[in-house]
């Protein structure tokens, strides 16, 4: 039994980092219909911007400020310096995502250079920031608490910029329907650098959760957390915020449980078990409201 | 001007060397006056170019200072005869078409009587059934697979198998540690397989009292369902069969979740990696090794000194077992007491040698049997383990 809630426990805090994560994907989908296969190495830049700035003796909450600022700009020069070139050339959706896949594989590579960082594992700060409680055999470590605090409050303030702010409303409009935002005055190039960087800060805000939790970075670090992260926003149904929420909690719980009753080895992989029946069952996610299509 | 130069350089050259031929007929001039000495080859075949260089020169620069030192002392003395050492390197760029080549060189040359490497199991095995045949000795410093040392009986390994090493590892746990319950983490590959395999039969065969074994992904980060398996069974000492990429992440896991758990590594934990990131939670990890440059005894001490000094850094592990093999070779000639290759054979096989890397036993089949060195991490840096 213990091993069991345990194994949600850990689950639930991995769960709400997923979808801090997922929420990056759901948002750039919602306004652009595109897969950014770019997050998940922003995902790994922000822990490592973290890493840089503490050897480098600024104090952690300072670190994590200025790595969250720089992982939004990377994301926002990603859309601006390799997307928006070929959306303004108007070329096919299928350029787009490939060119995110290859910018991906740039931070990523970038990342690991013998100059950089170096393809070698790193060790990063314990998040472990107050006492973790024990109930018998049980531990529920203080940075868990935090990473599940932490990315609920967060999520709350992300729900709430884009349903009660102007910038949301903007997002919103362009959401539904680009050109139509645009000539009611929406400028759409700005929200969608909003949306890119919004994405960027929540998910080095992710990596920073998680390694501290784990305690250890790696350049290829976001490569599977990633794809994981795009099934929860798939399985919530992409687009739709809380769905990315749910999602991400679902594969999280699922995993770690999985984990513990069948070994780690199936603990990838079931992130995308969960999608496939999920999928099948309700081929928009479970959220996801019915793609209309535009003629 | 420029010719002027180049001769001046020309005769520099010449200078050198004659100077170190020099060098080395004292050596072998002043020792015994009674007999009429000799030479004495001693083969060094190893990868000396491409991506595994630093492994075939780290053999070369081992068998020579030990050359040079033997030779300093006055030569091998054999029976009334006294001989001075010399080495004779080989490149096989670590392919075995090469050392098969090289192979037959070296048995077609008299006064080789023993050869040191080959790198790569599948090259040892390549070249070893010549030296088997022309009856060469034959001292792998390097070679792991089970079956190497099982091709003839002019063929030895001064390397330990995976059954060896954690034999050790198991001793620390039981005998050391005094665990009572014992678990053990392997990495999914087949190196973590085996060592995981022969962690369990080591701890069931000292009389441990083998809990439950954790099978992981080598890059493998979240241990939470471990750590709960192995608390669950009330586990206090846990061998983990893995490099440092998984060791250094546990030992944090364990460490952030309040888990007060002792563990026992491999000799591949043996790195500044695994300190560099697991920082605190490294402290008290304890390692198998058979070489550990730390070491306080005086005689590892002076080796190591001696080989920085003439090389600029300090021997690895795997040098100082071809430093090891040389002296166990040039021992069994002594011991023999002539120069036929049998005898040679029959002493080495009698070998009981207290060498750099532990002292060294052979078995039937030729396969080192080493005493580990134990040690453990304390204030940031490896040392002797304490207990």
């Amino acid at each position: 039994m213990e091993t069991f809630i345990g194994a949600v426990i850990n689950g639930l805090a991995l769960g709400m980092a997923y979808a801090l994560i997922a929420v990056g994907y759901s948002m750039v989908f919602g306004v652009l219909r595109l897969i950014n296969f770019a997050h998940g190495s922003i995902y790994a830049f922000g822990a490592y911007m973290v890493y840089f700035f503490i050897s480098i003796q600024v104090g952690l909450f300072w670190s994590i400020m200025i790595a969250i600022v720089l992982s939004g700009i990377l994301a926002m020069l990603v859309d601006k310096l390799a997307l928006e070139p070929l959306r303004k050339k108007q070329s096919i959706p299928i350029a787009s995502l490939i060119t995110t896949v290859g910018v991906s594989f740039i931070i990523q590579n970038g990342l690991a250079l013998e100059q950089v960082f170096t393809s070698e594992k790193k060790g990063f700060p314990s998040l472990n920031l107050f006492p973790n409680i024990m109930i018998g055999n049980l531990t529920i470590q203080s940075s868990q608490i935090i990473m599940f605090a932490v990315a609920l409050v967060l999520l709350a303030v992300l729900s709430y910029i884009v349903n009660k702010t102007k910038i949301g409303l903007s997002m919103r409009a362009t959401e539904q329907n680009a050109r139509a935002a645009s000539l009611m005055g929406v400028n759409t190039n700005f929200v969608i650098s909003f949306t890119f960087f919004l994405g960027g800060c929540s998910a080095a805000i992710a990596g920073t959760l998680i390694s501290g939790y784990y305690q250890i970075i790696s350049p290829t670090m976001g490569a599977t957390i990633g794809l994981k992260a795009f099934a929860a926003a798939v399985v919530g149904g992409i687009g739709v915020l809380y769905g990315s929420v749910v999602g991400g909690l679902v594969v999280g719980v699922v995993e770690c449980i999985a984990a513990q009753y069948l070994g780690s080895n199936v603990r990838d992989p079931m992130a995308f078990v969960i999608l496939i029946l999920i999928l099948i069952i309700k081929p928009n996610g479970l959220f996801g409201k019915k793609g209309v299509s535009k003629v | 001007m420029k010719k002027v130069l180049a001769v001046l350089l020309a005769l520099a050259m010449v200078f050198v060397l004659v100077a170190c031929g020099g060098g080395e007929t004292p050596a072998g001039g002043e020792t015994e006056s009674g007999a009429e000495g000799g030479v004495i080859k001693i083969a060094v075949a190893g990868p000396m170019t491409g991506d595994n260089a630093e492994y075939g020169i780290g053999f070369a620069n081992a068998a020579k200072l030990v050359a040079e030192q033997v030779n300093a002392e006055g030569g091998v003395k054999v029976g009334d005869a006294t001989y001075t050492v010399e080495i004779v390197e080989f490149d096989d760029k670590n392919e075995s078409d090469e050392a098969l080549t090289i192979a037959e060189q070296i048995v077609s040359t008299p006064d080789i009587y023993g050869v040191i490497g080959h790198f790569s199991s599948g090259v040892c095995m390549a070249a070893a059934p010549t030296y088997q045949d022309a009856q060469y000795i034959n001292i792998s410093p390097t070679s792991s697979h089970a079956d190497y040392s099982s091709i003839g009986d002019y063929i030895f390994r001064n390397n330990t198998v995976i059954t060896v090493e954690t034999r050790t590892g198991a001793e620390i746990a039981i005998n050391d540690l005094k665990g009572t319950s014992i678990g053990v983490l392997s990495i999914d590959t087949e190196w973590g397989q085996s060592a995981g395999n022969a962690m369990e039969e080591n701890v069931k065969d000292l009389g441990g009292n083998l809990a439950i074994r954790q099978e992981v992904a080598a890059t493998q980060t979240d241990f939470a369902t471990e750590i709960a398996n192995f608390r669950a069974q009330n586990v206090d000492v846990i061998l983990v069969a893995g490099m440092y990429e998984t060791l250094a992440p546990f030992a944090l896991a364990c460490d952030s979740s309040d888990y007060d758990v002792k563990l026992v590594g491999c000799s591949n934990a043996y790195t500044t990696s695994l300190i560099d990131i697991a920082g605190e939670a490294a402290e008290g990890i304890y390692a198998p090794v058979a070489f550990f440059a730390g070491n306080p005894d005086p005689d590892v001490q002076a080796y190591v000194k001696a080989y920085t000094d003439k090389y600029g850094a300090a021997p690895s592990a795997l040098t100082t077992q071809a430093y090891d093999s040389t002296y166990i070779l040039i021992e069994a000639i002594e011991r023999a007491g002539s120069l036929d290759r049998e005898a040679i054979k029959d002493a080495m096989f009698e070998t009981n040698f207290d060498g750099m890397s532990g002292p060294t036993t052979f078995d039937e089949i030729g396969d080192a049997m080493k005493v580990f060195t134990k040690i453990m991490v304390k204030d940031g840096e490896f040392v002797v383990a304490e207990f």
